[in-house]
Protein backbone atom coordinates (compact mmCIF):
# COMPACT_ATOMS: atom_id res chain seq x y z
CA UNK A 1 0.00 0.00 0.00
CA UNK A 2 1.17 3.44 -1.47
CA UNK A 3 2.14 5.21 2.08
CA UNK A 4 0.92 8.90 1.04
CA UNK A 5 -1.09 9.60 -2.10
CA UNK A 6 -2.13 13.54 -2.45
CA UNK A 7 -4.31 14.13 -5.69
CA UNK A 8 -5.52 17.22 -6.91
CA UNK A 9 -5.00 19.07 -3.23
CA UNK A 10 -6.69 22.26 -3.13
CA UNK A 11 -6.63 24.44 -0.22
CA UNK A 12 -7.82 27.72 -0.15
CA UNK A 13 -7.59 30.70 2.32
CA UNK A 14 -10.51 33.30 1.02
CA UNK A 15 -8.99 34.75 -2.47
CA UNK A 16 -5.45 33.32 -1.38
CA UNK A 17 -4.86 29.91 -2.87
CA UNK A 18 -2.26 27.92 -0.87
CA UNK A 19 -2.47 25.23 -2.75
CA UNK A 20 -3.89 24.48 -6.04
CA UNK A 21 -4.33 20.75 -7.45
CA UNK A 22 -1.32 19.78 -5.84
CA UNK A 23 -0.64 16.21 -6.73
CA UNK A 24 2.31 13.70 -5.47
CA UNK A 25 3.20 10.43 -4.04
CA UNK A 26 5.28 8.93 -1.39
CA UNK A 27 6.78 5.43 -1.87
CA UNK A 28 7.12 2.60 1.02
CA UNK A 29 11.13 3.43 2.72
CA UNK A 30 11.41 6.89 0.56
CA UNK A 31 12.27 10.34 1.63
CA UNK A 32 10.47 12.83 -0.34
CA UNK A 33 11.47 16.50 -0.54
CA UNK A 34 9.02 18.90 -0.46
CA UNK A 35 11.21 22.20 -1.11
CA UNK A 36 10.56 25.86 -1.87
CA UNK A 37 10.10 29.42 -0.94
CA UNK A 38 8.47 30.89 2.16
CA UNK A 39 4.54 30.75 1.80
CA UNK A 40 4.98 28.54 -1.18
CA UNK A 41 2.39 26.14 0.78
CA UNK A 42 5.00 23.24 2.12
CA UNK A 43 3.77 23.56 6.00
CA UNK A 44 -0.40 24.33 4.08
CA UNK A 45 0.34 20.90 2.54
CA UNK A 46 1.62 19.08 5.61
CA UNK A 47 -1.54 20.43 8.26
CA UNK A 48 -3.97 19.08 5.39
CA UNK A 49 -2.48 16.09 5.89
CA UNK A 50 -2.95 15.71 9.90
CA UNK A 51 -6.11 17.30 9.05
CA UNK A 52 -4.66 20.43 11.66
CA UNK A 53 -6.50 22.24 8.54
CA UNK A 54 -9.31 20.77 6.02
CA UNK A 55 -8.83 21.55 2.07
CA UNK A 56 -12.09 21.90 -0.51
CA UNK A 57 -10.40 19.71 -2.85
CA UNK A 58 -8.87 16.59 -3.70
CA UNK A 59 -7.93 13.90 -2.12
CA UNK A 60 -5.51 12.74 1.06
CA UNK A 61 -4.64 9.24 1.35
CA UNK A 62 -2.78 7.32 4.25
CA UNK A 63 -1.99 4.16 3.66
CA UNK A 64 -5.52 3.98 1.41
CA UNK A 65 -7.00 5.47 3.83
CA UNK A 66 -8.70 8.66 3.15
CA UNK A 67 -7.83 11.41 5.85
CA UNK A 68 -11.29 13.45 5.27
CA UNK A 69 -13.14 10.45 5.31
CA UNK A 70 -11.32 8.84 8.42
CA UNK A 71 -8.85 10.63 10.02
CA UNK A 72 -8.56 9.07 13.13
CA UNK A 73 -7.26 5.83 11.44
CA UNK A 74 -5.50 7.69 9.28
CA UNK A 75 -3.77 9.71 11.97
CA UNK A 76 -2.72 6.53 13.81
CA UNK A 77 -0.11 6.05 10.82
CA UNK A 78 0.93 9.35 10.93
CA UNK A 79 4.24 10.77 13.05
CA UNK A 80 4.37 13.87 12.71
CA UNK A 81 6.99 16.51 13.64
CA UNK A 82 5.88 20.57 13.78
CA UNK A 83 7.81 23.28 13.19
CA UNK A 84 6.90 24.96 16.39
CA UNK A 85 8.62 23.67 19.51
CA UNK A 86 5.70 22.94 22.24
CA UNK A 87 6.63 23.52 25.89
CA UNK A 88 4.50 21.74 27.91
CA UNK A 89 5.59 23.49 30.89
CA UNK A 90 4.53 21.37 33.81
CA UNK A 91 5.42 17.82 32.62
CA UNK A 92 8.89 16.10 32.91
CA UNK A 93 10.32 14.55 29.62
CA UNK A 94 9.46 10.90 30.53
CA UNK A 95 6.43 11.95 31.75
CA UNK A 96 5.23 13.81 28.53
CA UNK A 97 6.54 10.83 26.50
CA UNK A 98 4.73 8.43 28.89
CA UNK A 99 0.94 10.52 28.41
CA UNK A 100 2.13 10.59 24.70
CA UNK A 101 2.00 7.06 23.85
CA UNK A 102 -1.48 6.39 25.01
CA UNK A 103 -3.01 9.01 23.03
CA UNK A 104 -2.67 6.11 19.87
CA UNK A 105 -4.39 4.02 22.01
CA UNK A 106 -1.45 1.21 22.51
CA UNK A 107 0.66 0.52 25.78
CA UNK A 108 3.52 2.28 26.07
CA UNK A 109 6.72 -0.09 24.81
CA UNK A 110 9.13 1.27 27.45
CA UNK A 111 12.33 -0.62 25.86
CA UNK A 112 10.86 1.07 21.98
CA UNK A 113 10.91 4.38 24.33
CA UNK A 114 14.27 4.00 25.93
CA UNK A 115 15.65 3.15 22.44
CA UNK A 116 14.68 6.62 21.33
CA UNK A 117 15.89 8.55 24.49
CA UNK A 118 18.73 6.90 23.97
CA UNK A 119 19.23 7.25 20.33
CA UNK A 120 18.69 11.08 20.67
CA UNK A 121 20.42 11.86 23.50
CA UNK A 122 17.60 12.42 25.83
CA UNK A 123 17.95 9.54 28.63
CA UNK A 124 19.88 11.65 30.54
CA UNK A 125 17.44 14.14 30.47
CA UNK A 126 14.21 12.14 30.87
CA UNK A 127 13.96 13.63 34.87
CA UNK A 128 13.94 17.06 33.83
CA UNK A 129 11.04 19.72 33.06
CA UNK A 130 10.90 20.25 29.29
CA UNK A 131 11.17 24.32 30.18
CA UNK A 132 14.06 22.90 31.18
CA UNK A 133 15.92 21.84 27.48
CA UNK A 134 17.53 23.21 25.15
CA UNK A 135 16.03 24.48 22.23
CA UNK A 136 17.53 21.57 20.36
CA UNK A 137 16.67 18.91 23.11
CA UNK A 138 13.26 19.87 22.90
CA UNK A 139 13.33 19.62 19.07
CA UNK A 140 14.87 16.22 19.72
CA UNK A 141 12.06 15.70 22.49
CA UNK A 142 9.34 16.52 19.41
CA UNK A 143 11.22 13.48 16.97
CA UNK A 144 10.89 11.29 19.61
CA UNK A 145 7.02 12.11 20.38
CA UNK A 146 6.64 11.61 16.53
CA UNK A 147 7.93 7.55 16.80
CA UNK A 148 6.57 6.62 19.74
CA UNK A 149 3.84 4.89 18.29
CA UNK A 150 5.83 3.42 15.41
CA UNK A 151 4.36 5.22 12.63
CA UNK A 152 4.82 4.06 8.93
CA UNK A 153 5.07 7.69 7.63
CA UNK A 154 6.54 10.40 9.10
CA UNK A 155 5.98 13.87 8.42
CA UNK A 156 8.98 16.49 9.62
CA UNK A 157 8.04 19.72 9.26
CA UNK A 158 11.11 21.70 9.00
CA UNK A 159 13.31 19.79 11.62
CA UNK A 160 16.36 20.94 11.98
CA UNK A 161 15.31 24.85 11.52
CA UNK A 162 17.39 26.90 14.20
CA UNK A 163 19.15 23.93 15.12
CA UNK A 164 23.47 24.22 15.30
CA UNK A 165 25.54 22.46 12.72
CA UNK A 166 26.78 19.53 15.24
CA UNK A 167 23.07 18.30 16.41
CA UNK A 168 21.75 18.66 12.40
CA UNK A 169 24.29 16.53 11.62
CA UNK A 170 22.96 13.82 14.06
CA UNK A 171 19.83 14.17 12.94
CA UNK A 172 20.62 13.58 9.66
CA UNK A 173 22.21 10.65 10.39
CA UNK A 174 19.18 9.50 12.53
CA UNK A 175 16.93 10.15 9.29
CA UNK A 176 19.19 8.28 7.23
CA UNK A 177 18.75 5.10 10.07
CA UNK A 178 14.94 5.40 9.52
CA UNK A 179 14.75 5.40 6.27
CA UNK A 180 16.72 2.15 6.63
CA UNK A 181 14.08 0.69 8.82
CA UNK A 182 11.47 1.31 5.46
CA UNK A 183 9.87 4.11 7.42
CA UNK A 184 8.50 6.73 5.00
CA UNK A 185 9.12 10.15 5.65
CA UNK A 186 7.95 13.27 4.12
CA UNK A 187 10.64 16.46 4.85
CA UNK A 188 10.40 20.31 4.18
CA UNK A 189 13.53 22.43 4.91
CA UNK A 190 15.12 24.72 3.62
CA UNK A 191 18.42 23.69 4.00
CA UNK A 192 18.91 22.69 0.54
CA UNK A 193 22.18 20.56 1.17
CA UNK A 194 19.36 18.52 3.87
CA UNK A 195 17.60 17.71 1.22
CA UNK A 196 20.32 16.70 -1.20
CA UNK A 197 21.98 14.31 1.26
CA UNK A 198 18.29 12.57 2.43
CA UNK A 199 16.18 12.97 0.09
CA UNK A 200 15.52 10.22 -2.80
CA UNK A 201 13.22 12.39 -4.55
CA UNK A 202 12.04 15.73 -4.46
CA UNK A 203 8.91 18.25 -5.44
CA UNK A 204 9.49 22.10 -5.52
CA UNK A 205 6.92 24.15 -4.81
CA UNK A 206 5.57 27.62 -5.66
CA UNK A 207 3.19 29.87 -4.53
CA UNK A 208 0.59 26.59 -3.70
CA UNK A 209 1.78 24.77 -7.18
CA UNK A 210 3.91 21.82 -7.49
CA UNK A 211 6.68 22.62 -10.05
CA UNK A 212 8.91 19.79 -10.58
CA UNK A 213 8.32 15.73 -9.29
CA UNK A 214 11.81 13.73 -9.87
CA UNK A 215 14.50 12.09 -8.43
CA UNK A 216 17.41 14.56 -6.55
CA UNK A 217 19.71 12.38 -9.11
CA UNK A 218 17.86 13.58 -12.18
CA UNK A 219 16.94 17.29 -10.71
CA UNK A 220 20.48 17.69 -10.08
CA UNK A 221 21.27 16.24 -13.24
CA UNK A 222 18.76 17.97 -15.37
CA UNK A 223 18.48 21.27 -13.89
CA UNK A 224 21.97 22.23 -12.28
CA UNK A 225 25.59 22.62 -14.22
CA UNK A 226 28.62 22.42 -12.84
CA UNK A 227 31.31 25.67 -12.44
CA UNK A 228 34.69 24.30 -14.18
CA UNK A 229 37.56 26.76 -13.31
CA UNK A 230 40.99 26.14 -15.51
CA UNK A 231 44.07 27.95 -13.88
CA UNK A 232 46.42 28.65 -17.28
CA UNK A 233 50.45 28.21 -17.02
CA UNK A 234 50.66 30.95 -19.43
CA UNK A 235 47.87 33.63 -20.99
CA UNK A 236 46.04 32.45 -24.03
CA UNK A 237 44.57 34.66 -26.53
CA UNK A 238 41.06 36.11 -25.94
CA UNK A 239 38.81 32.36 -25.89
CA UNK A 240 34.98 32.75 -27.33
CA UNK A 241 32.73 29.98 -26.25
CA UNK A 242 29.45 30.10 -25.22
CA UNK A 243 30.02 28.21 -21.54
CA UNK A 244 32.68 31.16 -20.87
CA UNK A 245 31.57 33.08 -17.83
CA UNK A 246 34.82 34.73 -17.37
CA UNK A 247 38.45 35.31 -18.46
CA UNK A 248 41.73 36.81 -16.60
CA UNK A 249 44.97 36.38 -18.33
CA UNK A 250 45.60 32.98 -16.05
CA UNK A 251 41.86 32.29 -15.26
CA UNK A 252 38.79 30.72 -17.05
CA UNK A 253 35.88 30.55 -15.64
CA UNK A 254 32.91 27.72 -17.33
CA UNK A 255 29.36 26.74 -16.51
CA UNK A 256 29.24 23.34 -17.59
CA UNK A 257 26.63 20.44 -18.06
CA UNK A 258 26.86 18.28 -15.78
CA UNK A 259 27.17 15.36 -18.34
CA UNK A 260 29.39 17.27 -20.56
CA UNK A 261 33.07 15.96 -20.03
CA UNK A 262 35.43 18.05 -19.38
CA UNK A 263 37.78 16.85 -22.59
CA UNK A 264 35.13 18.03 -24.84
CA UNK A 265 34.93 21.74 -23.50
CA UNK A 266 38.73 21.94 -23.86
CA UNK A 267 38.44 20.90 -27.12
CA UNK A 268 36.07 23.35 -28.23
CA UNK A 269 37.48 26.01 -26.56
CA UNK A 270 41.09 24.96 -27.63
CA UNK A 271 42.80 24.86 -24.38
CA UNK A 272 45.79 22.86 -24.89
CA UNK A 273 46.54 20.44 -21.58
CA UNK A 274 49.39 21.01 -21.67
CA UNK A 275 48.59 24.60 -20.66
CA UNK A 276 46.10 23.54 -17.88
CA UNK A 277 48.18 24.23 -14.26
CA UNK A 278 45.14 23.03 -12.71
CA UNK A 279 41.24 22.39 -12.48
CA UNK A 280 38.70 23.19 -10.14
CA UNK A 281 35.62 21.89 -10.26
CA UNK A 282 32.15 22.84 -7.95
CA UNK A 283 29.39 20.38 -9.01
CA UNK A 284 25.61 21.92 -9.33
CA UNK A 285 23.30 22.03 -6.15
CA UNK A 286 19.70 21.52 -5.67
CA UNK A 287 20.04 25.64 -4.79
CA UNK A 288 20.68 25.31 -8.55
CA UNK A 289 18.22 23.63 -9.64
CA UNK A 290 15.75 25.39 -7.35
CA UNK A 291 16.98 28.75 -9.06
CA UNK A 292 16.93 27.31 -12.02
CA UNK A 293 12.88 25.90 -11.96
CA UNK A 294 11.36 29.01 -9.77
CA UNK A 295 13.31 31.36 -12.29
CA UNK A 296 11.95 29.05 -15.65
CA UNK A 297 8.44 29.55 -14.45
CA UNK A 298 8.68 33.53 -13.85
CA UNK B 1 -6.23 1.40 18.63
CA UNK B 2 -7.82 0.92 22.11
CA UNK B 3 -10.14 4.57 22.92
CA UNK B 4 -10.32 3.59 26.41
CA UNK B 5 -6.70 4.18 27.05
CA UNK B 6 -6.84 7.42 24.61
CA UNK B 7 -8.96 8.45 27.46
CA UNK B 8 -7.68 7.33 30.17
CA UNK B 9 -4.02 8.40 29.07
CA UNK B 10 -5.59 12.06 28.57
CA UNK B 11 -7.43 12.02 31.78
CA UNK B 12 -4.69 11.24 33.35
CA UNK B 13 -2.18 13.56 32.26
CA UNK B 14 -4.99 16.50 32.72
CA UNK B 15 -5.11 15.52 36.80
CA UNK B 16 -1.56 15.37 36.64
CA UNK B 17 -1.67 19.02 35.55
CA UNK B 18 -3.83 20.09 38.40
CA UNK B 19 -1.94 18.46 40.85
CA UNK B 20 1.41 19.81 39.51
CA UNK B 21 0.31 23.48 40.93
CA UNK B 22 -1.94 22.35 44.19
CA UNK B 23 -1.59 25.63 45.58
CA UNK B 24 -2.86 27.69 42.45
CA UNK B 25 -5.60 24.68 41.91
CA UNK B 26 -6.58 23.36 45.23
CA UNK B 27 -5.15 25.86 47.74
CA UNK B 28 -6.37 28.97 47.19
CA UNK B 29 -10.02 27.56 46.59
CA UNK B 30 -9.62 26.26 50.24
CA UNK B 31 -8.43 29.23 51.82
CA UNK B 32 -11.94 30.99 50.23
CA UNK B 33 -13.96 28.10 51.47
CA UNK B 34 -12.56 29.26 55.17
CA UNK B 35 -13.09 32.41 54.45
CA UNK B 36 -16.97 32.33 54.04
CA UNK B 37 -17.64 29.57 56.46
CA UNK B 38 -16.02 32.18 58.99
CA UNK B 39 -17.46 34.97 57.87
CA UNK B 40 -20.95 34.13 56.82
CA UNK B 41 -21.25 30.84 58.49
CA UNK B 42 -19.84 31.80 62.14
CA UNK B 43 -20.12 35.79 62.56
CA UNK B 44 -22.90 36.43 60.49
CA UNK B 45 -24.81 33.42 60.72
CA UNK B 46 -25.98 33.85 64.17
CA UNK B 47 -28.42 36.79 62.80
CA UNK B 48 -29.62 35.24 60.00
CA UNK B 49 -32.89 32.84 60.83
CA UNK B 50 -34.07 30.40 58.14
CA UNK B 51 -37.79 29.99 57.59
CA UNK B 52 -37.37 25.97 58.55
CA UNK B 53 -35.25 26.77 61.12
CA UNK B 54 -31.85 25.28 59.53
CA UNK B 55 -29.06 26.42 60.92
CA UNK B 56 -27.64 28.97 58.59
CA UNK B 57 -24.12 27.49 58.62
CA UNK B 58 -26.05 24.13 57.41
CA UNK B 59 -27.98 26.25 55.10
CA UNK B 60 -24.04 27.65 53.18
CA UNK B 61 -22.15 24.34 53.61
CA UNK B 62 -23.86 22.87 50.26
CA UNK B 63 -23.92 26.28 48.93
CA UNK B 64 -20.26 26.54 49.33
CA UNK B 65 -19.83 23.12 47.98
CA UNK B 66 -21.55 23.71 44.90
CA UNK B 67 -19.89 26.77 44.21
CA UNK B 68 -16.50 24.97 44.89
CA UNK B 69 -17.37 22.29 42.17
CA UNK B 70 -18.83 24.58 39.64
CA UNK B 71 -16.01 26.98 39.99
CA UNK B 72 -13.58 24.83 39.93
CA UNK B 73 -14.88 22.68 36.63
CA UNK B 74 -15.08 25.50 34.89
CA UNK B 75 -11.45 26.53 35.79
CA UNK B 76 -9.94 23.38 34.92
CA UNK B 77 -11.13 23.35 31.42
CA UNK B 78 -10.53 26.38 30.76
CA UNK B 79 -7.47 27.26 32.13
CA UNK B 80 -6.40 23.84 30.52
CA UNK B 81 -7.55 24.83 26.71
CA UNK B 82 -5.95 28.34 27.35
CA UNK B 83 -2.85 27.21 28.53
CA UNK B 84 -2.31 24.23 25.73
CA UNK B 85 -2.97 26.71 23.08
CA UNK B 86 -0.48 29.49 23.78
CA UNK B 87 2.33 26.69 24.45
CA UNK B 88 1.00 24.73 21.29
CA UNK B 89 0.14 21.46 23.26
CA UNK B 90 -3.08 21.89 21.41
CA UNK B 91 -1.53 20.84 18.08
CA UNK B 92 -0.17 17.97 20.26
CA UNK B 93 -3.49 16.89 20.20
CA UNK B 94 -5.03 17.47 17.17
CA UNK B 95 -2.55 15.49 15.19
CA UNK B 96 -3.63 12.39 17.33
CA UNK B 97 -5.97 10.26 16.85
CA UNK B 98 -8.64 11.39 19.49
CA UNK B 99 -12.71 11.70 18.57
CA UNK B 100 -14.20 15.13 19.48
CA UNK B 101 -16.38 12.91 22.34
CA UNK B 102 -12.68 11.17 23.65
CA UNK B 103 -11.34 14.62 24.12
CA UNK B 104 -14.67 16.07 25.60
CA UNK B 105 -14.90 12.91 27.88
CA UNK B 106 -11.01 13.12 29.29
CA UNK B 107 -11.15 17.12 29.77
CA UNK B 108 -14.25 16.94 30.89
CA UNK B 109 -13.81 13.98 33.30
CA UNK B 110 -10.83 15.68 34.90
CA UNK B 111 -12.02 18.86 35.57
CA UNK B 112 -15.25 17.05 37.65
CA UNK B 113 -12.33 15.20 38.99
CA UNK B 114 -11.52 18.89 40.05
CA UNK B 115 -14.56 20.24 41.09
CA UNK B 116 -15.37 16.60 43.30
CA UNK B 117 -11.74 17.46 44.99
CA UNK B 118 -12.18 21.01 46.26
CA UNK B 119 -15.78 20.62 46.59
CA UNK B 120 -15.02 17.48 48.98
CA UNK B 121 -12.20 19.54 50.69
CA UNK B 122 -14.97 22.11 51.38
CA UNK B 123 -17.22 19.60 52.61
CA UNK B 124 -14.71 18.40 55.20
CA UNK B 125 -13.76 22.23 56.36
CA UNK B 126 -17.33 22.89 56.57
CA UNK B 127 -17.83 19.98 58.96
CA UNK B 128 -14.67 21.34 61.13
CA UNK B 129 -16.56 24.64 61.51
CA UNK B 130 -20.11 22.82 61.91
CA UNK B 131 -18.82 20.25 64.27
CA UNK B 132 -17.50 23.30 66.66
CA UNK B 133 -20.59 25.23 66.55
CA UNK B 134 -23.42 23.01 66.88
CA UNK B 135 -21.50 19.87 68.79
CA UNK B 136 -22.12 16.86 65.92
CA UNK B 137 -21.59 16.24 62.18
CA UNK B 138 -24.29 17.83 59.43
CA UNK B 139 -25.57 14.23 58.10
CA UNK B 140 -26.10 14.06 54.38
CA UNK B 141 -29.60 13.81 54.02
CA UNK B 142 -30.04 11.88 50.35
CA UNK B 143 -26.13 10.71 49.28
CA UNK B 144 -27.33 9.38 45.60
CA UNK B 145 -29.68 12.91 44.98
CA UNK B 146 -25.98 14.82 46.25
CA UNK B 147 -23.86 13.10 44.06
CA UNK B 148 -26.10 13.01 40.84
CA UNK B 149 -26.55 16.71 41.39
CA UNK B 150 -22.63 17.10 41.74
CA UNK B 151 -21.72 15.00 39.21
CA UNK B 152 -24.13 16.79 36.12
CA UNK B 153 -23.52 19.90 37.62
CA UNK B 154 -19.28 19.39 37.69
CA UNK B 155 -19.27 17.81 34.03
CA UNK B 156 -21.66 20.55 32.88
CA UNK B 157 -19.63 23.18 33.96
CA UNK B 158 -16.08 21.07 32.75
CA UNK B 159 -17.76 21.35 28.95
CA UNK B 160 -18.82 24.61 29.72
CA UNK B 161 -15.41 25.75 30.49
CA UNK B 162 -14.03 23.79 27.00
CA UNK B 163 -16.58 25.56 24.70
CA UNK B 164 -15.25 29.41 26.44
CA UNK B 165 -11.94 28.37 26.10
CA UNK B 166 -12.25 27.03 22.84
CA UNK B 167 -13.68 30.44 21.80
CA UNK B 168 -11.66 32.62 24.26
CA UNK B 169 -8.85 34.76 22.33
CA UNK B 170 -6.66 35.76 25.66
CA UNK B 171 -7.12 34.50 29.69
CA UNK B 172 -9.01 38.38 29.59
CA UNK B 173 -11.47 36.59 27.49
CA UNK B 174 -11.89 33.78 30.06
CA UNK B 175 -11.48 36.33 33.24
CA UNK B 176 -14.02 38.00 31.80
CA UNK B 177 -17.07 35.23 31.43
CA UNK B 178 -16.08 33.78 35.02
CA UNK B 179 -15.92 37.28 36.42
CA UNK B 180 -18.49 38.75 34.51
CA UNK B 181 -21.10 35.96 34.09
CA UNK B 182 -20.37 33.23 36.15
CA UNK B 183 -19.72 34.76 39.25
CA UNK B 184 -22.85 36.58 39.46
CA UNK B 185 -24.88 33.56 38.17
CA UNK B 186 -23.32 31.45 41.09
CA UNK B 187 -23.88 34.05 43.51
CA UNK B 188 -27.71 34.64 42.40
CA UNK B 189 -28.14 31.05 42.41
CA UNK B 190 -28.46 30.94 46.24
CA UNK B 191 -25.36 30.06 47.39
CA UNK B 192 -25.63 32.31 50.07
CA UNK B 193 -29.58 32.79 50.48
CA UNK B 194 -32.76 31.38 50.33
CA UNK B 195 -35.49 32.44 47.86
CA UNK B 196 -37.82 32.54 49.83
CA UNK B 197 -36.91 35.74 51.44
CA UNK B 198 -36.66 37.54 48.21
CA UNK B 199 -38.48 39.99 46.00
CA UNK B 200 -40.56 38.06 43.96
CA UNK B 201 -38.85 39.46 40.66
CA UNK B 202 -35.82 37.91 41.82
CA UNK B 203 -37.44 34.65 42.79
CA UNK B 204 -38.36 34.45 38.97
CA UNK B 205 -35.64 35.52 37.49
CA UNK B 206 -33.84 33.14 39.61
CA UNK B 207 -35.81 30.04 37.41
CA UNK B 208 -33.65 31.11 34.33
CA UNK B 209 -30.61 30.59 36.09
CA UNK B 210 -29.72 26.61 35.73
CA UNK B 211 -27.06 26.93 38.72
CA UNK B 212 -30.09 27.81 40.84
CA UNK B 213 -31.21 24.31 40.22
CA UNK B 214 -27.96 22.62 40.59
CA UNK B 215 -27.07 24.75 43.68
CA UNK B 216 -30.01 23.71 45.50
CA UNK B 217 -30.20 19.73 44.14
CA UNK B 218 -26.93 19.67 46.01
CA UNK B 219 -28.26 21.76 48.98
CA UNK B 220 -31.78 19.12 48.92
CA UNK B 221 -29.18 16.07 48.50
CA UNK B 222 -27.25 17.38 52.13
CA UNK B 223 -30.10 18.82 53.88
CA UNK B 224 -33.68 17.02 52.57
CA UNK B 225 -34.97 20.43 51.85
CA UNK B 226 -35.10 22.58 49.15
CA UNK B 227 -36.74 25.55 47.53
CA UNK B 228 -37.66 23.94 44.62
CA UNK B 229 -39.28 21.01 43.32
CA UNK B 230 -36.65 18.18 42.75
CA UNK B 231 -38.06 16.87 40.06
CA UNK B 232 -37.09 19.36 37.79
CA UNK B 233 -33.87 20.36 39.22
CA UNK B 234 -32.92 17.22 38.07
CA UNK B 235 -34.07 17.71 34.76
CA UNK B 236 -32.80 21.13 34.38
CA UNK B 237 -29.30 20.24 35.61
CA UNK B 238 -29.53 17.29 32.93
CA UNK B 239 -30.88 19.54 30.14
CA UNK B 240 -28.10 22.01 31.00
CA UNK B 241 -25.30 19.46 31.04
CA UNK B 242 -26.39 18.24 27.63
CA UNK B 243 -26.83 21.81 25.84
CA UNK B 244 -23.28 22.21 27.60
CA UNK B 245 -21.84 18.88 26.29
CA UNK B 246 -23.09 20.18 22.79
CA UNK B 247 -21.52 23.53 22.85
CA UNK B 248 -18.38 22.09 23.73
CA UNK B 249 -18.21 19.55 20.82
CA UNK B 250 -19.18 22.21 18.66
CA UNK B 251 -16.40 24.35 19.85
CA UNK B 252 -14.09 22.36 19.63
CA UNK B 253 -14.99 21.19 16.16
CA UNK B 254 -15.86 25.32 14.90
CA UNK B 255 -13.78 27.26 17.26
CA UNK B 256 -10.97 29.28 16.02
CA UNK B 257 -8.37 26.33 16.71
CA UNK B 258 -10.66 23.71 15.87
CA UNK B 259 -10.22 20.09 15.43
CA UNK B 260 -11.26 17.50 13.28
Amino acid sequence: MTPLVIKNLTKKYGRLVAAERVSFEIHPGEVFGLLGPNGAGKTTIISNIVTLQSFSEGSIKVFGIDVQKNPRLAKAHIGFVPQELIHHGFFTVEEILKYHATYFGIPLDKEHLKYLLDKLHLYHHRKKLVNQLSGGMKRRLLIIKALLHKPKLLLLDEPTAGVDVELRASLWKFIQELKKENLSILLTTHYLEEAELLCDRIGILDHGRLRKVDTTEKMLQEYSSKKVSVTLCSPLGKIDHPLLTAQSDHLLDFQVPNEMPLSQLFQEASIPMNCIQDINIKMGTLEDVMQTILRGEE
Amino acid sequence: MNRWLQVQGLYKREVARFLKVPLQTVGAPIVNSILYLLIFGVSLGHSIRLENNIPYLAFLIPGLIAMSLIKNAFDNSTSAIMGQKYVNELQDLRVTPFSLQQLCAAKTLSSLTRGLFVGLITYCVGQTFYYFQMGHFLPIANPLVLIYFLIFGGLAFGNLGIAIGMWSKSFEHVGAVSMLILLPLIYLGGVFFSLEGMHSFWQSTSHFNPLFFIINGIRYGMLGSTDIHLGIAGVVTFAFFLVCYILALFSLRNGPRYMR
